[in-house]
This record gives structure tokens, C-alpha cells and sequence, in this order.
């Protein structure tokens, strides 16, 4: 399993001044045990899920089958939630990044199935310079849980972070390659 | 430290207590600390949110320290500390640019009328000044009254300003409590501001249908000499139009603004024009079309000197707060100042406004006739031939570009011939050049846009000033009814995240559901940037009476303050309440009964953080678009969650009203359509009543389906009673209410937060 201290993320408008950054995932295999050790995820969805092609299929089909393989809640941000509903898929809840991010905060917050604290929350597709604020606050104000941010462009405030993959082709052999290893841990 | 008797007597003096226009409430010119327990009752129900961007702190030789998590700095801050500490830093820059403003201003005018000039805003508006009579308690009657506002606000900077050294405030919450503060001295500092230079200049004050003035690059005839001011401080540029008027030169040059101060000066005069805002200033002033280049002062790009000498333009800088190391020559003949700038194409600093009229109308009459060959905007091919060494893989571009846009696709397919993609990236395109300074092939990536961007002309009408109090009387009870669904301000700079014209868009589907809508400064520009199919912008469209579904233009940055005056006037001039020296009560009214929201879309200066900050402490929400996480800084309520109790003011009961209105004071969302619904209902309040309440959840509702789909999952939050359930929606509602357990609510007709905190307001006061 390959992992390193993460230099630089894609966007220089993100680029960390601090000395606590993410652990980059450069393997599918490792994203796919941490998401699996995980007891009480939550999936958040920013906007760029529903306009971003991976190959043939946008972003959203492959956050959507990541988070059915482990019944994982999912929170639709910004006007994500049509999409979802033209895909017959119901969100968990609505709240925007920035109300996700204030609950997640609260480890005695009920969750978005009631279960208590989420432990681990992943973020796809939320405008980066924004996600990378919410996971600096949840860096800072959230010891309870772990963040892992599945996105190309990298976040060094995220716990966990991809590398940055330039390529959309290589993008769409890392998502398939988490959800072939969910299907297989 | 409490104000000692001394303090207080010469609080009266300044104020003129012994005037009786209303008797002088509890807060005459409140201090650091006189607001605090409305503060900490705002933060205790709306939290701030921090989202650090800078973990470290360097700010003394201490440091640098580590502030990650729950490590602490050399002194003993934490990070949320710091990130307050910050928010105050930056809320007092940007009430300094605006006091600083000010006080220029009204220095000058009193240099030039005295300072007994009268203030007269003419027969629509008697209360002059609703800010500065309720924080400060006082009156102002004449020019020399404004300079006791500039004051005023300078003497509590110097404590906050203190406050944010090393080893002093350690609270997060008492920080937040004095950003709120240098926020409230920013409103007194714009009013004072506006009032001056509309007494000083005549600008409009008491009509509504103000003159459709022109607005695009394409408006200007740049074959005339053509002057561009930049900035935000009008008095270099009036004294352009008034020495062209009187040398019977205005038909023959063009002189065009960005930014503000071109708000303010077609407001002095209509025949101006307007480049654009803060986004254009590099594009503009790159394509060369201007023959002299002039700066005032804030958010002005830095590089302009460098710029003008690369497009072989005059530059005159005219405010001592941008002075770019140059020789200052008010006291040197025009003439010598003419010759060299036109034969050494020498830069100067010239703070006499009317020395440097001449010297500017002079040069570019000399300079155009010259200068013909080099305004001209880079054509396709050029463009194209510029580009060819780009392939779109190194992505260097788009790594350093702050909105995130595809710059290796365009330029790619520009150099192929193809600028459609270039256009839309033009379109969100914020100005800053950091692409092109990545760009490893050092293509001119802003001149190559110039071949790209449509020269679309726009109209936008001039700003209008101050609300009138016959307009408040009549909007005043449907609004605090709740029948009039809000009021909405869209404030800020043009930084947004997506296109140009998402102001204008956010703008229109609110006029159409019949908000009120306000616009100011750049924001105010990029609204008229959008066209129907018939060739108009919502300038043209919608009323400009500050009335159920208009597009009104208050007018630049300081002209801000009218909004927040209209919301105060609500209560003063409507419900009757005294609001000299009375802030808290104003402010809790407007709170619980007036639904007003601030839109900063694009927030870019740390003046529109202290606009936004000082309308949070008025009871105003504010939300923000992306950009604005980057200020680290939010007031959220945990939503049912939260305290929500009231006091009746007519059983002076508490009561929970169980019911997040406003749900959030301030917050950042991700798109335009999230802003809309967030927007509607930001402007629900306590105080509504069941047939308002009806009016506001339909707008909720609808612009829900809209663009975010199906029913909002927090409409139990908001439905109180059945009959405030709209017609239209009542099936699927009551269903869904249901389903959800929901549950009546009380519906108070005098909520009010005061006595459920420490305050000197009675709750009697509360009541007329
Ligand atoms: S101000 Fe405090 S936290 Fe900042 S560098 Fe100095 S000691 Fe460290
Ligand atoms: S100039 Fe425009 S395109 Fe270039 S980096 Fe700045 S915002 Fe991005
Ligand atoms: S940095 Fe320059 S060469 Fe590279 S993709 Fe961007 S525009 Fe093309």
C-alpha cells in the first residue's frame, strides 16, 4: 500500500500553511479498506458530481455505487439533490456543504440516520477551494472523526487525500478500482 | 473600562442632547464593550464557524506557532481565537478604507463649503442620517456633524485595532464581539460618507427613476481622448467632469470609470460611463484603450503604473493612499507636470483634485491623437498566432487560477481558432492574471481574452441614493407583515464563482416573486450584465421605486448604507419606534420583523467583510458565495436545534417559538441556485404573520422546485399553522407535514430578544 506526505494539490489557491496534511491514498485498494473499516460513514456530494464526465458516465454514477456498496448516507449539497432524484435515488439529507460540515463538527450530533457521529466522511465533487475550507474546519474542530476527500485535484486538509490525477481516464480507473475492491473486501 | 462622568458629558455635547427631536436611548456612541451582551445573544444562538486558512500564526517573533487543533500559540491563543483575531484585523481594514473615505471626503468639502454646509437630502427624506442617529444619537445637521461621525469611529478603531496586538483579547466570542463593532463604526463611516458627497456633488437623493446610464468596455468611443478612473473616491473625478464642463469639453472626451468611483460619478453625471467592476480593471486597462490612467483609492489593482506605461498611457495617481513611489507635484505649474508626462511619459502623484483635472483632461487631449494605433484590441488571429505554443497539458494555468477555470482548454482551442470556450471563461474570468504568470510559455493570456470577450453594451441606472420615507411608509407594513416577502441587498465585488451575470440572474427571479431588490457597487454593475431576448437589462425591466418587485441601484460602496437605513426607517419612520442612540432595539426589531438579507456574492475586499460583519450585529443575515470560506468566518445555528426563545412582547412571557427564523446570520453557499432558496428563506421572520408567512413559504417553495427538486425537507420548521401553507402547494405539504410528525407552532405578533439577555432596554420599549 503505497502512501506519502502530500506535497502539493492542484489548485495553488489550496495549498496548505500549516504542518498537519493529509495522508495521500495513491492506491483504490487502500481508499477501499479505509471506507470499509469505516462503522458510521457519510458520503457528501458537492454540485461538480452532477456535471463532471468520467469516461462515458458522470462523476455522481460512481460516488452513487461507491456509497451503495456499503449502504453509506449520502448528503446532497448545493442543487445536487434533482439530479439524484432523476436517478430514483433519495438523499439522506440536503443540508449545503457549509451546514454539513457546522453538524459534523458536534460529536454528540444524531447523524443524518440517527446512529450518532459519523466517524469517517467522504467528500466527491464540492468546488475545491470550498471543500478544501470545510475540511480544514473539520481538521481543526473535529477530532471525532476522519475526512477523506475523493478528488483528483487533492486536499491537504483532508485525513485522507488522493493524488492529484491529472488524466480523467487514469480518474476513472481509480473510482472503478474502489468500488471493483468494495465489491471484494 | 466604563465611561466615566466626563466621558459621558462629552458624549452630550457632541451629540447635542439637549436637542429634543427624541429623547437619547441607552447607547449614545457605544464603545467597545456597550453592545457586547446583544452580541454574545446574537452567538449564542447563531455559533461562529471557523474554517482556518492559515494554521500557523506569525504575527510576532514569538512565532511562528503551531495552532493545529487544539495546540495553542507562544501568547496562549487558540485557533479559533486566531481566526477571530483575524476576522477583526480584516473587518478594521475595511472600516478604515471606508472611514478613511470619509473622512477625505467630507475634509474636502468643508475645505470648499465650510463646515457649516447644510445637509439637505431634499423632500423625500427627513431622516437624514438613520445610522448615524442610532448609533451615535446624533442628528447630523451639517457637514461639521459628519466629521463628528468620521471621528467617532476613528476613536473606537484605535481600541479594536489594540485589541488585536499580542497578548490581548484571548476570547473567540469577545473577538467576534468587537469585528462586530468595527463593522457597526464601518455603517456610520459610509453614511457619513454618502451623505457628504451627496450634499457636496448634488447627486440624486430624492427621485427613484434615476437616468439609464451606459455600462461595457464596447460604450466607450475610444477614438475621443479617453480618461478611465479607477477606484472608489469620486472627488479627483467630479473635478474631471467639472473641468471639462467648463472648457466646453465634455462631447469631445470620453471619460469612463471602474469600479465605484464610475458608479459615482455618473450619479454626478449621467453623460460618464461605466467600464465594468474590479474584474475588468487589468483586462481593461491591458487592451490600452485608455489614453490616461486614473487612481483614487481601494481595490485598485497594484500593478496599474506598470500597466499604463506598457500600453504607453499617462498615469495620475490622486490619493495619499496609493501613492506608488511617485513625485508628488500639486505644487509644480500643470504645464511643467505636462511636459513630462507627455516627453518623458513620467507618473505622478497629484492630490490637488483640481490641479490634477487640468493635468489629466490636458494630457489625454494631447496623447489620443498619438496613441490611435495602439488602441486596438487583439484580433483572433493574433490571438491565435500568441497562443500556438500551447497544447493544454501543462495545466499551469488553470493550477494558479483562484476560480478554478478551465484556462489550458481555452487558450488550447483559441490557438486552433475556436474562442467559444475562451468566451465563458472570459465570463467568469476575475482579472487577477495569475495565469498568465504561470503560463510556462508566457502567453499573454488576458490580452489573448481581448479576442475573445464580446463588447456588449449594458444599460445600468445611476444609484439613487437614499430611501425615501414616503416609500417606507408604504412598504413598511406589508414588510413587516410579511406580505412583501423581503428585502434583499446584493453588496460586494465581482469575484463570483460562476459567470458574470449570476447577480443578475439571483437578481431577477427575486424581483419576479416580488421581492425588494437593492443593488450596490460592483455587484450593482454586473446585474445590468445580462440581456433578455429583447435587448433589456432588469434595469429596464423592473420598477426602481423601492417597492414589491423593483430593481433599485442604491448607488458605490457607501451608498450601502441606505439599505440598512431603510431596514432602521422601517422601525423609526413605520412602526415609531425612537431610534436615537437606541441601537440594540432597532437592531432586535429588525431581526424579528423586517425580512432583510444581504447577498455578497463575490466577496473579495475586507470592505465588504465589515459591511457584511456590521450587518450581522443590525439583526441583517448575509450570505456569501464561495469565496467567502476564504474569510474563515461564519454565524450558523445548529437549526431546531438552536435557542429559539423569545420574549411576547405582550405577555412579556418567554416563549419558544421552536422556529429558526433567521436560520443562519451568516453562511456560504456552493451555487447560484442553493443561493436563491437560502436567500427566500433568510427573509422569513418571527414576526410574520400566517398570510405572510403563507406568501414567503410559496416563494420557498417554488424556487425550491425549481432548481434544487420536490419539497424542501425543513418546511416543518417553517409552517407554524395550516392556513400558512400555500394553496398551490397544499396537498403535497399537509401530506409531507404528516409524514414528518409536524407539529403547530405559536405565532407571536411582538417577538423581541431583548430581556432574554443582560440589557439596558426595557421590553416596554419595545412596544408602541
Ligand atoms: S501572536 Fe501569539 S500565536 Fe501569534 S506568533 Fe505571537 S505568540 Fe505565536
Ligand atoms: S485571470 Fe482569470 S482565468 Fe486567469 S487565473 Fe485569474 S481568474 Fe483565472
Ligand atoms: S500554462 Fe500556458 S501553455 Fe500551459 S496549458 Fe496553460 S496556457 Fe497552455
Amino acid at each position: 500500500m503505497a502512501s506519502e506526505f502530500m506535497t502539493t494539490p492542484y489548485y495553488k489557491v489550496n495549498i496548505l500553511t500549516g504542518t498537519k496534511a493529509a495522508k495521500v491514498v495513491s492506491e483504490p485498494t487502500e481508499a477501499a479498506s479505509i471506507i470499509d473499516k469505516a462503522t458510521n460513514p457519510l458520503y457528501v456530494f458537492g454540485a461538480e458530481v452532477i456535471d463532471s464526465p468520467v469516461g462515458d458516465r458522470l462523476l455522481i454514477d460512481y460516488a452513487l455505487e461507491i456509497a451503495k456498496s456499503r449502504d453509506i448516507p449520502i448528503c446532497a449539497t448545493a442543487h445536487v439533490k434533482k439530479k439524484m432524484m432523476e436517478l430514483g435515488v433519495r438523499p439522506d439529507s440536503t443540508y449545503d456543504i457549509i451546514e454539513i460540515v457546522h453538524f459534523l463538527k458536534d460529536k454528540s450530533w444524531a447523524g443524518v440516520r440517527g446512529k450518532g457521529f459519523h466517524d469517517l466522511v467522504l467528500f466527491t465533487g464540492v468546488r475545491c477551494d470550498l471543500a478544501e475550507r470545510g475540511l480544514s474546519t473539520l481538521k481543526h474542530f473535529a477530532p471525532h472523526l476522519k475526512t477523506f476527500a475523493i478528488c483528483r485535484r487533492s486536499h491537504p486538509n483532508a485525513d485522507f487525500a488522493l493524488p492529484v490525477i491529472p488524466k480523467t481516464e487514469k480518474w476513472r480507473v481509480y473510482l472503478e478500482g474502489v468500488i471493483s475492491e468494495l465489491g471484494a473486501v | 473600562m466604563s465611561k466615566g462622568k466626563m466621558r459621558e458629558e462629552e458624549i452630550r455635547r457632541i451629540i447635542r442632547a439637549d436637542d429634543e427631536w427624541e429623547p437619547v436611548g441607552p447607547t449614545p456612541m457605544p464603545n467597545l464593550t456597550d453592545l457586547r451582551n446583544w452580541d454574545f445573544r446574537l452567538l449564542d444562538t447563531y455559533e461562529p464557524f471557523y474554517a482556518p486558512f492559515c494554521d500557523l500564526c506569525c504575527l510576532c517573533t514569538y512565532g511562528k506557532c503551531d495552532l493545529t487543533g487544539d495546540k495553542k500559540g507562544a501568547c496562549g491563543i487558540d485557533i479559533a481565537a486566531q481566526q477571530a483575531r483575524w476576522i477583526l484585523i480584516c473587518s478594521l481594514m475595511g472600516t478604515a478604507a471606508h472611514g478613511a473615505h470619509g473622512r477625505h471626503m467630507i475634509e474636502h468639502l468643508i475645505e470648499k463649503f465650510g463646515e457649516d454646509f447644510k445637509i439637505d437630502l431634499g423632500s423625500q427624506v427627513n431622516v437624514e442620517a438613520p445610522i448615524i442617529r442610532t448609533v451615535m444619537g446624533l442628528k447630523p445637521e451639517n457637514l461639521g456633524d459628519l466629521r463628528k461621525a468620521i471621528e467617532y469611529v476613528e476613536r473606537e478603531m484605535i481600541h479594536l485595532v489594540s485589541a488585536t496586538h499580542m497578548g490581548q483579547e484571548g476570547s473567540y466570542r469577545d473577538f467576534e464581539s468587537k469585528a462586530f463593532h468595527a463593522g457597526m463604526l464601518d455603517h456610520v463611516a459610509l453614511e457619513a460618507a454618502d451623505i457628504a458627497q451627496i450634499v457636496g456633488y448634488g447627486l440624486p437623493t430624492s427621485i427613484a427613476d434615476t437616468a439609464l446610464v451606459d455600462l461595457g468596455w464596447g460604450a466607450i468611443d475610444v477614438k475621443k481622448p479617453t480618461i478611465v478612473v479607477v477606484g472608489h473616491n469620486a472627488v479627483t473625478a467630479n473635478a474631471i467632469v467639472d473641468y471639462l464642463r467648463q472648457h466646453d469639453l465634455y462631447d469631445k472626451v470620453e471619460v469612463a470609470g471602474l469600479c465605484c468611483t464610475a458608479l459615482d460619478m455618473t450619479r454626478y453625471d449621467s453623460g460618464a460611463k461605466v467600464i465594468g467592476p474590479l474584474s475588468r480593471q487589468r483586462f481593461f486597462l491591458k487592451a490600452g484603450l485608455a489614453d490616461v490612467v486614473v487612481t483614487d483609492e481601494q481595490c485598485v489593482v497594484t500593478d496599474i503604473p506598470q500597466m499604463a506605461s506598457e500600453a504607453g498611457a499617462a498615469m495620475i495617481a490622486c490619493s495619499d493612499k496609493i501613492c506608488y513611489g511617485l513625485q508628488e507635484a500639486s505644487a509644480m505649474a500643470a504645464d511643467d507636470i505636462l511636459k513630462a508626462v507627455l516627453e518623458e511619459q513620467k507618473q505622478f502623484l497629484i492630490l490637488d483634485s483640481e490641479k490634477a483635472a487640468e493635468v489629466i483632461v490636458r494630457a489625454a487631449l494631447a496623447l489620443a491623437p498619438t496613441r490611435q494605433e495602439r488602441k486596438k484590441i487583439m484580433t483572433q488571429e493574433e490571438a491565435a498566432l500568441v497562443s500556438a505554443k500551447c497544447r493544454g497539458t501543462c495545466e499551469a494555468c488553470n493550477r494558479a487560477c483562484p476560480n478554478l477555470l478551465p484556462v489550458n482548454v481555452a487558450i488550447n482551442q483559441a490557438r486552433q481558432g475556436d474562442f467559444a470556450k475562451l468566451g465563458s471563461v472570459f465570463l467568469r474570468c476575475i482579472g487577477c492574471a495569475k495565469c498568465e504568470e504561470a503560463c510556462v510559455n508566457d502567453i499573454p493570456i488576458q490580452k489573448v481574452m481581448q479576442a475573445a470577450a464580446a463588447s456588449d453594451t449594458y444599460k445600468i441606472r445611476a444609484g439613487r441614493g437614499p430611501i425615501h420615507d414616503v416609500e417606507i411608509r408604504k412598504v413598511g407594513s406589508p414588510i413587516v407583515l410579511g406580505t412583501i416577502p423581503g428585502v434583499v441587498l446584493f453588496a460586494g465585488c465581482s469575484n463570483f464563482p460562476g459567470d458574470i451575470d449570476d447577480v443578475a440572474w439571483l437578481a431577477e427571479e427575486l424581483a419576479r416573486r416580488k421581492y425588494i431588490v437593492t443593488l450596490s457597487g460592483c455587484a450593482a454593475m454586473a446585474a445590468s450584465m445580462r440581456k433578455d431576448e429583447d435587448g433589456k437589462t432588469i434595469y429596464e425591466k423592473y420598477i426602481p421605486e423601492f417597492d414589491a418587485g423593483c430593481i433599485v441601484n442604491v448607488g458605490s460602496c457607501v451608498s450601502n448604507a441606505h439599505v440598512v437605513g431603510a431596514a432602521i426607517k422601517i422601525a423609526n419612520i413605520f412602526a415609531t419606534l425612537p431610534n436615537r442612540a437606541n441601537f440594540e432595539l432597532m437592531a432586535d426589531y429588525i431581526l424579528n420583523r423586517v425580512g432583510a438579507c444581504g447577498v455578497v456574492w463575490g466577496p473579495y475586499s475586507q470592505k465588504a467583510l465589515s459591511i457584511g460583519t456590521g450587518a450581522v450585529r443590525w439583526g441583517i443575515p448575509v450570505v456569501l458565495g464561495p469565496h467567502g470560506s476564504k474569510y474563515r468566518r461564519l454565524f450558523m445555528s445548529k437549526k431546531e436545534a438552536s435557542d429559539w426563545n423569545v420574549i411576547d412582547g405582550r405577555t412579556k412571557q418567554v416563549v419558544n417559538t421552536e422556529e429558526p427564523t433567521p436560520e443562519h446570520m451568516m453562511l456560504v453557499t456552493e451555487t447560484k441556485e442553493r443561493a436563491l432558496v437560502t436567500i427566500i428563506k433568510q427573509c422569513f421572520r418571527r414576526n410574520d404573520t400566517p398570510p405572510g408567512r403563507a406568501i414567503k413559504l410559496n416563494s420557498y417553495i417554488s424556487a425550491y422546485k425549481q432548481v434544487i427538486g420536490g419539497l424542501p425537507d425543513d418546511l416543518q420548521n417553517f409552517v407554524r399553522t395550516e392556513k400558512e401553507i400555500p394553496i398551490v402547494y397544499k396537498r403535497e405539504v399537509i401530506a409531507y407535514l404528516k409524514e414528518v410528525g409536524w407539529k403547530p407552532k405559536t405565532v407571536l405578533s411582538l417577538p423581541t430578544l431583548i430581556g432574554t439577555y443582560e440589557t439596558k432596554v426595557p421590553i416596554e420599549a419595545t412596544i408602541k
